[in-house]
């Protein structure tokens, strides 16, 4: 197993791109690049001139195909220290102090097989993506569904990707469930991830399923315990959970 | 640790207008932080109790009924935690660490006390740093009962001591001989912890 | 864990993944894939997996399935503490 670089480094910002209001993907350039694998995330420091000092981490939104590079998506909070500086004073050209790829538990690469459910709320998703945009870049046939918690469709990350991703590939499929607000017409799921909604989404994969649950805290309590409630195996659910951001 | 000094990055502010009131290193904050070390316990207040124990003549034991009925007071205190977030003006309604220890003798080898709380918590602080008004045990904050978050239903407050003294979802207080230290202050934590002296980590 | 007894306190609680930066300070590896045996229940689960308390004076990795403490990390500006007593075994994979 490669020893990912554990020293910190420092990142060029190529791009930045506004996904939704509240989030946008930062594209870093790294001297030390190493390949990450799908699900794994980044830690970020930023020094003040003072020398004060703070950290957090960010999943990986970009596949280790992308030979070079990390996108880093990230929603922007507004009582937080990090997420409003990237958003609101980094610029392209500028340097990014990161230290990773980091954590080897959350990951999910081809060669672990599928079929493959993917549980994201609000910026759960981000490692998510990774894990799809990794499964395209190596045109993997396995089965694969994700099923995508958020308020409002204007805060769904991605969605034209994952709704062009789903037209191209017949083995992959996307549900979407908004909990304040869908949009009209919506013939789709309207609520909280729950067991009934997870029982349908589930139910061509069965108990073979590699599931990787990402998200708030509470969102990722309630599903991995109605997973395990259903009767699928604790060894295959992982999860991630990222705190109190709200879906 | 240095660091690549982030383009447009300040950290934190210290709003000059308090300046004086920031013990060294701390910064102001508005809201209430939530922190903990584990879930939040929910002791249903039926089966509460609060004891002074270890080096007492005879250890004593409040039902919450009991505790109800003691005399408290309201404390304005300014609150400073090791996290460096302090919080200015905090009102509390609780009773008295001195009118606890009216209920208890302590042996005179008993100089030290323990905290001790719901879910495995402790904290020791020196007994003549919780009399003389110097410590509290509170149910109330402003004109609400504590929540559980927060420490609720009662907790410890040492207002000139680091936040984490200030045990929440405490049961007890153990009186002992030695200044042992507690859940942080094994762990690298200051066993005494000023602010004022930034008394953050042993060795400080 | 009780998701009636939800709250902020258990809204800001992550897992090991949130803390794999600082274990690989500790232990200079990634540790979110060993092992843990919780001393209190015999319960085995990837440090990934567990409860982790970090709004807090340290970070605090509980046991998923008794919430019994298996270990706790505080870095201070000299030193990194780590205690894991609560583990009766930590498997690194090979």
């Amino acid at each position: 197993m490669a020893q990912p670089v554990l020293e910190w480094q420092a990142g060029t910002v190529t791009e930045i791109r506004p996904e939704t209001r509240q989030t946008k993907s930062f594209t870093l350039a790294l001297p030390k690049w190493m390949a990450h694998r799908a699900g794994m995330h980044y830690d970020v420091r930023l020094t003040a001139p003072d020398g004060y000092q703070t950290e957090r981490s960010y999943s990986v939104a970009s596949a280790p195909e992308r030979v070079g590079l990390v996108e880093l998506t990230v929603e922007r909070i507004e009582a937080g220290e990090v997420s409003p500086y990237l958003h609101d004073v980094l610029v392209t050209g500028d340097q990014l102090e990161v230290r990773g790829p980091i954590g080897g538990y959350f990951v999910w690469e081809v060669a672990r097989g599928g079929p493959l459910l993917l549980i994201g709320g609000g910026s759960g998703v981000v490692p998510l993506m990774a894990m799809l945009r990794h499964r395209a870049a190596q045109h993997a046939t396995l089965p694969a569904r994700i099923l995508y918690s958020t308020r409002t469709p204007d805060d769904v990350i991605y969605r034209q990707e994952l709704d062009a991703l789903a037209a191209g590939d017949r083995g992959f499929e996307a549900f979407f469930t908004f909990t304040r607000q869908a949009p009209p017409g919506w013939t789709g799921y309207r609520r909280r991830i729950d067991a009934a909604m997870l029982g349908e989404v589930i139910k061509p994969f069965g108990t073979q399923a590699r599931i990787y649950v990402c998200g708030p805290t509470l969102l990722v309590e309630a599903v991995a315990t109605a997973l395990v409630q259903m009767g699928l195996p604790i060894e295959q659910i992982r999860t991630e959970r990222f705190g109190p951001t709200g879906v | 640790m240095a660091g690549l000094i982030s383009r447009g990055f300040l950290g934190r502010r210290r709003p000059a207008e308090v300046e004086n009131r920031l013990p060294p290193g701390q910064y102001l904050v508005t809201d209430w932080p939530v922190l903990s070390a584990g879930p939040t316990p929910h002791t249903p207040l039926d089966k509460w109790s609060f004891t002074m124990d270890g080096l007492v003549r005879k250890p004593v034991t409040w039902s919450w009924d009991d505790f109800q009925k003691l005399p408290t007071q309201t404390y304005t205190v300014d609150i400073s935690c090791v996290t460096k977030w302090t919080k200015l003006d905090m009102t509390w309604l609780g009773v008295s660490v001195d009118t606890l220890l009216e209920a208890v003798q302590v042996e005179p080898t008993g100089k030290y006390v323990m905290a001790y709380s719901d879910g495995g918590y402790t904290t020791n602080v020196p007994l003549d740093e919780m009399t003389k008004g110097q410590a509290f045990v509170a149910y109330q904050f402003g004109d609400k009962p504590l929540e559980p978050v927060h420490g609720g239903p009662a907790r410890l407050v040492v207002p000139h001591l680091y936040f984490w003294k200030s045990a929440k979802w405490i049961r007890g207080l153990r009186f002992m001989e030695e200044n042992e230290p507690g859940f942080w202050e094994q762990l690298g934590y200051h066993i005494h912890g000023d602010p004022w002296k930034e008394e953050r980590y042993s060795g400080d | 864990m009780n998701m009636d007894d939800a709250d902020m306190n258990t809204a800001l609680m992550v897992d090991g993944n949130a803390v794999a930066g600082q274990l690989m300070d500790v232990f200079g590896r990634d540790m979110t894939m060993a092992v843990a045996r919780c001393a209190g229940c015999a319960r085995e689960a990837e440090m990934g997996a567990l409860m982790a308390f970090t709004h807090s004076p340290g970070v605090v990795l509980r046991c998923p399935a008794c919430q019994a403490a298996i270990a706790r990390i505080v870095e201070t500006p000299s030193a990194i503490y780590i205690e894991a007593r609560g583990a009766t075994f930590l498997r690194l994979p090979r």
